[in-house]
C-alpha cells in the first residue's frame, strides 16, 4: 500500500436528503495524475471538499492521506486549514483568489504555511522576518517563471483576464508544495491555447515537482490524453473506475456521461 | 547634421544602483537639517524660515528621486516599502515635513486675515492621536474586513488603564501605561472579537456595539469607584514627565519645581508624531508580511484562505488583538494630553466620528487614517475662521447664528461628495495626484 498517497473509502455526503456522494471508495496512486469525471451535479466538487476538509462526510466514511516518509493520517479528524498544512492542496472552480489583492500577495499566500514570521515580528520587520520574506519571494519565483506571471505581478488580481487567473491560482497553489494537488476544474473556460499550456503546467507539477495530481475536469479529450486513471461519478455514484482506454469502453460510463458524442465514434 | 542614431535608453530599462551613501544622504538630510534649522532659525523671520524649508524640501526630493534604483529589482529591493522614485521622494519630503512642522508652527506669525495660527498646533497633535487610532481602527474593519464598533471602547480602556496604571499607581508615568494598555488591548481585543468567529457584517457590527456599552459601563462605574463626579485628572500632578535620559537633550529643562512635565504643544509634538509614526509603521508592516496578508485572505475569501492553510479564527482574532492594542495606546495618549477624562468623554458620537475619518481616509489604507483625522479636525478650525473671517462670508449673519449646525451640515455634505467621486477616500485622491505629480516629472525626464 506505500505506493498510495490516499485512499477513501465508504465516503458518504449528505445534503438534506440529496445524497451528493454516496459510498464512493478509491485510492490515489503516488505520483500519479488521478482524474475525477462525472456530468454536471455528479459530486465531483463535493467529493473534493469531503477530502479537504471543507464538506463532513457522514460517520463511517474513512480518508487516509500517506505523506512519504510520515506516518498516515486520518484527514476527516483535522480542519481544512490543518489539512493544507499536511500537504492537500486544492483549486477552486470558480476561483479562490483574493481579487482586491495584487499577484505578488496572491501567491505569497500560497507560502504562508512554510514561512514562520510571528505577527510582532513582522510589525518590527525584523531580520529574521526579512530573511524569511526574501526566502518566501525566492520560493514564488520558481512558480512566476514556470507559469510567465513575471509581467503582471504587481496587477491586482481582479484586474487580469480569466485565463491569467486561473494560472494564478494554479501558480498559488503550487507555492504550497503540497504533495497531492487537487484541481477542480482548472481548464473550464479557457481556450484551446489556454488549456494546452495548462496541460503543460500540470505535467510540470507532476513531473518536475513531484506532486501527486487529483483533477476533476469536464473535457474528455483532455482527460482522455493526459490521466494515469480515471473514476466516473454520475448522482453521487462511483459508476466505473480504471485506465482511460477502458473508461473509453466502458458502457456505463458512454451511457451515462460520455453519451451520443463518443458513441458516435 | 546627422539624426541621433543612438537614442538615449529609457530611464527604466537601464540598470542603475546608488551607492548606499547616495541612497541613505536624503533621508540623512531630511533628519538633520530641521533641528539644525531649529537652533539657528529662532529669531529669523517666519516668510524666510518658509523659504528655506521649501528650498530643503525641494532638494530632499529631488535626492531622493534621482538616487532610487532603476531596472530589474531584486527581491530585498523590491520589498522595500519605497520602492519607486515616487515613493523614495515623498518619503523624504514627510520625514523632513514632520521634522520641521513643530519649529515652524512654533515660530512666532500672524498670518494675513487672522488665519487661525495659535490653534494649528493643538489641531495638529490631535490629528497625530486620531490617526494612529483610525489607523488601527482602519486596520481591522478596512483590511481585515472585521466591522466592528467597539473602538471607543478601547479608547475607554486606554483611559481605565491609563487610571489604574499611569495615575494610580505610578502618579502619572505615562510610558507604563503605555504598554500596559497595549497589553490590555490586546487580550480583551482578541475577547472582544469572538463574536468574529461566528458572525459576519451587520451582526457582527450589532455584537461589537454591544461591547461598547459593555465597557462603558465599566468605565461609569470605575470613575464612580475611584474618581468620582470629576473624572480622572491626567495632569498637574498626574503629568507624565520626561524620562531622565532625555534631559540632557537640548531644549529641555526643569520648571520652576524642577520638573521635566510634558507640556505644551511642542514637546507634546515630539512625544506624540514618532509613536503615532512607529505604529503607524508597525501596521503597515504587518500588512506586507505574513500574517498581514492572512487578514486580508480571510477579508476576501475565508474558506479559500483556510485552505491555504491560514487558521481563520486565529487570524481574525489576531486582527482585532492588535488593532485594539494600538486603540488602547492611542487611548492613553489622549487622556494624558488632553488632561482629564469623564463620564461623558466616550459616546456613540465618537464612533461615529471615527467611522466618518477612515471613512473619508480610505477604507482599506491605513495611511488614509492620517488624511481623514487631518480632514477631521481641520475643517471646522477652517470653518470658523471663514465665518469670522473670510470677506463676505463674515457678513452672513445666518453662518453665525448657528455655528455648529453649519458645520455638520457642510462635514456631512462633503462625506458625501467624497464617497460619490472618490469612493476609496482621500487616500484615493492622493495617490491620484501623486500619479499625476510623478507622471508629468518623469515625462521633463531626468
Amino acid at each position: 500500500m506505500s505506493d498510495e498517497i490516499l485512499s477513501f473509502d465508504n465516503l458518504t455526503v449528505q445534503f438534506g436528503g440529496v445524497r451528493a456522494c454516496d459510498a464512493i471508495d478509491g485510492h490515489v496512486k503516488r505520483g500519479s495524475l488521478f482524474a475525477l469525471i462525472g456530468p454536471n451535479g455528479a459530486g465531483k466538487t463535493t467529493l473534493v471538499n469531503a477530502i479537504s476538509g471543507v464538506y463532513k462526510p457522514l460517520p463511517g466514511a474513512q480518508v487516509q492521506f500517506h505523506p512519504a516518509g510520515r506516518p498516515t493520517e486520518d484527514l476527516l479528524s483535522y480542519r481544512p486549514f490543518q489539512i493544507a498544512r499536511l500537504g492537500v492542496a486544492r483549486t477552486f472552480q470558480n476561483l479562490g483568489l483574493f481579487m482586491g489583492e495584487n499577484v505578488l500577495t496572491n501567491l505569497l499566500l500560497g507560502r504562508y504555511i512554510h514561512e514562520h514570521t510571528r505577527l510582532i515580528e513582522g510589525g518590527l520587520f525584523t531580520r529574521r522576518a526579512v530573511k524569511r520574506e526574501l526566502a518566501a519571494r525566492q520560493a514564488i519565483e520558481r512558480v512566476v517563471d514556470l507559469l510567465d506571471l513575471g509581467s503582471f505581478k504587481r496587477e491586482p488580481v481582479g484586474d487580469l483576464p480569466y485565463g491569467v487567473q486561473k494560472r494564478v491560482e494554479f501558480g498559488r497553489v503550487l507555492a504550497m508544495e503540497p504533495e497531492l494537488l487537487m484541481l477542480d476544474e482548472p481548464m473550464a473556460g479557457m481556450s484551446v491555447d489556454e488549456k494546452q499550456d495548462m496541460i503543460r503546467y500540470i505535467y510540470a507539477a507532476q513531473d518536475e515537482l513531484d506532486m501527486t495530481v487529483f483533477l476533476i475536469e469536464h473535457d474528455m479529450s483532455v482527460v482522455m490524453s493526459i490521466a494515469d486513471h480515471v473514476m466516473v461519478l454520475d448522482f453521487g455514484q462511483k459508476i466505473a473506475e480504471g485506465t482511460p482506454a477502458e473508461m473509453q469502453q466502458d458502457e456505463r460510463v458512454i451511457a451515462a456521461y460520455l453519451g451520443t458524442e463518443m458513441a458516435e465514434n | 547634421m546627422t539624426a541621433v542614431e543612438n537614442p538615449a535608453p529609457q530611464q527604466d530599462s537601464t540598470t542603475y544602483r546608488p551607492s548606499p551613501v547616495q541612497r541613505l544622504l536624503p533621508f540623512a538630510i531630511a533628519a538633520v537639517v530641521p533641528f539644525i534649522l531649529g537652533a539657528t532659525t529662532e529669531n529669523v523671520n517666519f516668510w524666510w524660515k518658509a523659504l528655506i524649508t521649501v528650498v530643503v524640501l525641494a532638494v530632499v526630493a529631488r535626492m531622493a528621486w534621482v538616487w532610487t534604483p532603476r531596472g530589474e529589482l531584486t527581491h530585498r529591493e523590491d520589498m522595500r516599502l519605497w520602492r519607486t522614485p515616487s515613493d523614495r521622494s515623498w518619503a523624504a519630503v514627510t520625514v523632513f515635513g514632520l521634522l520641521v512642522l513643530p519649529f515652524i508652527l512654533a515660530s512666532d506669525f500672524t498670518p494675513p486675515m487672522d488665519f487661525p495660527w495659535a490653534t494649528w498646533f493643538a489641531v495638529v497633535n490631535l490629528v497625530l492621536i486620531f490617526a494612529m487610532g483610525a489607523a488601527a481602527f482602519n486596520l481591522l474593519v478596512g483590511y481585515s474586513g472585521q466591522i466592528s464598533l467597539a473602538h471607543v471602547a478601547f479608547l475607554a480602556l486606554g483611559s481605565i488603564v491609563g487610571g489604574i496604571v499611569g495615575v494610580q499607581w505610578s502618579g502619572g508615568n505615562m510610558w507604563v501605561a503605555l504598554p500596559a494598555a497595549a497589553l490590555a488591548g490586546a487580550v480583551v481585543g482578541a475577547i472582544s472579537g469572538l463574536p468574529a468567529l461566528r458572525l459576519k457584517h451587520l451582526y457582527l457590527l450589532l455584537a461589537t456595539f454591544g461591547f461598547h456599552f459593555v465597557m462603558m459601563l465599566v468605565w461609569r462605574e470605575y470613575l464612580q469607584e475611584y474618581f468620582g463626579f470629576v473624572g480622572i485628572r491626567f495632569k498637574g500632578e498626574n503629568s507624565p514627565r520626561i524620562a531622565s535620559w532625555l534631559h540632557w537633550l537640548p531644549g529641555i529643562d526643569p520648571d520652576d519645581n524642577g520638573e521635566f512635565i510634558i507640556t505644551g504643544q511642542f514637546r507634546w509634538y515630539w512625544v506624540l508624531m514618532p509613536i503615532t509614526v512607529l505604529s503607524i509603521l508597525f501596521m503597515v508592516n504587518v500588512v506586507r508580511t505574513r500574517e498581514g496578508r492572512a487578514f486580508a485572505a480571510v477579508r476576501d475569501r475565508d474558506v479559500s484562505a483556510s485552505l491555504l492553510g491560514i487558521n481563520v479564527a486565529r487570524s481574525k482574532l489576531l486582527a482585532f488583538a492588535l488593532s485594539s492594542a494600538v486603540v488602547s495606546m492611542s487611548g492613553v495618549l489622549a487622556s494624558f494630553y488632553i488632561g482629564s477624562r469623564g463620564e461623558d468623554s466616550f459616546n456613540v458620537q465618537t464612533v461615529l466620528n471615527y467611522a466618518i475619518i477612515i471613512v473619508v481616509g480610505g477604507f482599506s489604507s491605513i495611511q488614509g487614517a492620517i488624511f481623514g483625522s487631518a480632514f477631521f479636525w481641520f475643517l471646522p478650525e477652517w470653518f470658523k475662521w471663514a465665518r469670522e473671517e473670510l470677506w463676505i462670508v463674515r457678513d452672513i449673519d445666518f453662518l453665525s447664528d448657528y455655528p455648529s449646525e453649519i458645520d455638520l451640515a457642510i462635514k456631512g455634505f462633503l462625506v458625501v461628495i467624497i464617497l460619490m467621486f472618490k469612493p476609496d477616500g482621500l487616500a484615493g485622491l492622493w495617490k491620484d495626484v501623486k500619479g499625476w505629480i510623478g507622471r508629468s516629472l518623469a515625462r521633463r525626464g531626468p
